[in-house]
């Protein structure tokens, strides 16, 4: 009896254990997010979203891709300058965000791309990211809809 | 005295119209166009007699199409604080594929953007391809982004610009639009008046 209740109990440990480990962490003191903002969409258009992370810790860990229910396709992009006055966008591909650093995501250079967004995002609204880390995993981001970048430190 | 007053009021004149000297001209150009009404419009003549802040942008672009419109809103919101007026804004598509009447509304709706005197247009290809080329904008597809049900949609590779046309349809100055000092076209404008 004593060994069922064991087997029972080291059964629903490892289940947690399975569970927690898929679960997008909303916070993590090592690497942090901060200040996710997006920008305005109608629905079906594309939108951009941008924050900073923070490396806290002695290794590098890598940004491999975000996904979210807000949009058809998640794709990491690079707005590029071509030469002089013209502009690109391009796929990033993965990202090494160095140990004790920032890596910021910003207008005019790297950010999130939403593509065809699932509703109308508009000024004020919330919507909900995960970031894919190499080491880290998942992590789950807020971000609000706004015209221009929300500067005071929000930490997710 | 006043001989020499003279040619120094006339260097003073000069001087200030070299400050922004005409960079291309409109002249007899005009350009059918279609704004987000579905209504046709006749570019530049429907704006003749104004100022014109203009920029050159595609939808699917999240994000210096996007960083250029919200500079036009912020010259918009500046002008309005200083009570100038006779000032039209005007963004043109260079993907009018994609770009219909109805995305342009939709673009500029979700923006909250004050319409009253910003027009959005589009048109068939080749009249905005003319109008680009007439400008010095360059806009040419480059990557694409194939969805899930097939549906496949390009960023261009294209000018980021920001114009200042005259009342005459005279272009004056080109900034960047993503990067633009909104200071600085607010002086110029206020130059041209």
């Amino acid at each position: 009896m004593k060994r069922r209740l064991l087997i029972m109990v080291a059964l629903i440990f490892m289940l947690n254990t399975i569970i927690f480990a898929q679960q997008p962490k909303t916070q993590n003191s090592k690497l942090k997010i901060q200040n996710a903002w997006v920008r305005p969409a109608a629905k079906g258009a594309n939108s951009a979203l941008y924050f900073v992370i923070e490396n806290n810790s002695i290794k590098t860990d890598t940004l491999i891709g975000a996904e979210s229910k807000i949009a058809e396709e998640v794709e990491v992009h690079e707005s590029f300058k071509k030469d002089n006055d013209r502009m690109g966008m391009r796929p990033a591909g993965k990202l090494a965000i160095n140990p004790k650093s920032e890596f910021e995501f910003k207008p005019g250079g790297f950010h999130i791309m939403l593509l065809g967004v699932t509703k109308d995002l508009k000024i004020g609204d919330k919507i909900e990211v995960v970031l894919l880390f190499k080491n880290k995993g998942k992590i789950k981001i807020k971000a609000e809809v706004s015209d221009m970048p929300i500067t005071k430190k929000m930490k997710q | 005295m006043k001989r020499l007053s003279i040619p120094f009021i006339l260097l003073l004149i000069y001087g200030c119209r070299e400050k922004l000297p005409v960079v291309d001209d409109f002249k007899n150009s005009n350009y059918k166009l279609i704004n987000p009404n579905n209504q046709e419009v006749i570019f530049p003549d429907f704006v003749k007699g104004k100022l014109v802040v203009m920029n050159y942008i595609f939808t699917n672009c999240p994000d210096i199409c996007p960083l250029s419109t919200n500079n036009m809103r912020l010259i918009q919101e500046q002008l309005k604080k200083e009570k100038i007026d006779n000032v039209q804004f005007v963004s043109l598509s260079f993907d009018p594929e994609f770009d219909s009447p109805e995305v342009l509304r939709k673009f500029a709706g979700i923006r909250n953007l004050d319409l009253s005197n910003w027009t959005f247009l589009t048109g068939d290809k080749s009249t905005t391809d003319s109008v680009i080329k007439k400008v010095g904008v360059l806009a040419v597809p480059n990557d694409s982004t194939i969805f899930k049900n097939g549906r496949k949609i390009y960023y261009y590779i294209h000018t980021d610009r920001i114009q200042l046309i005259d009342p005459e349809g005279r272009i004056r100055k080109n900034y960047k639009g993503s990067t633009i000092n909104v200071n600085e076209i607010i002086a110029d404008i206020k130059s041209l008046q």
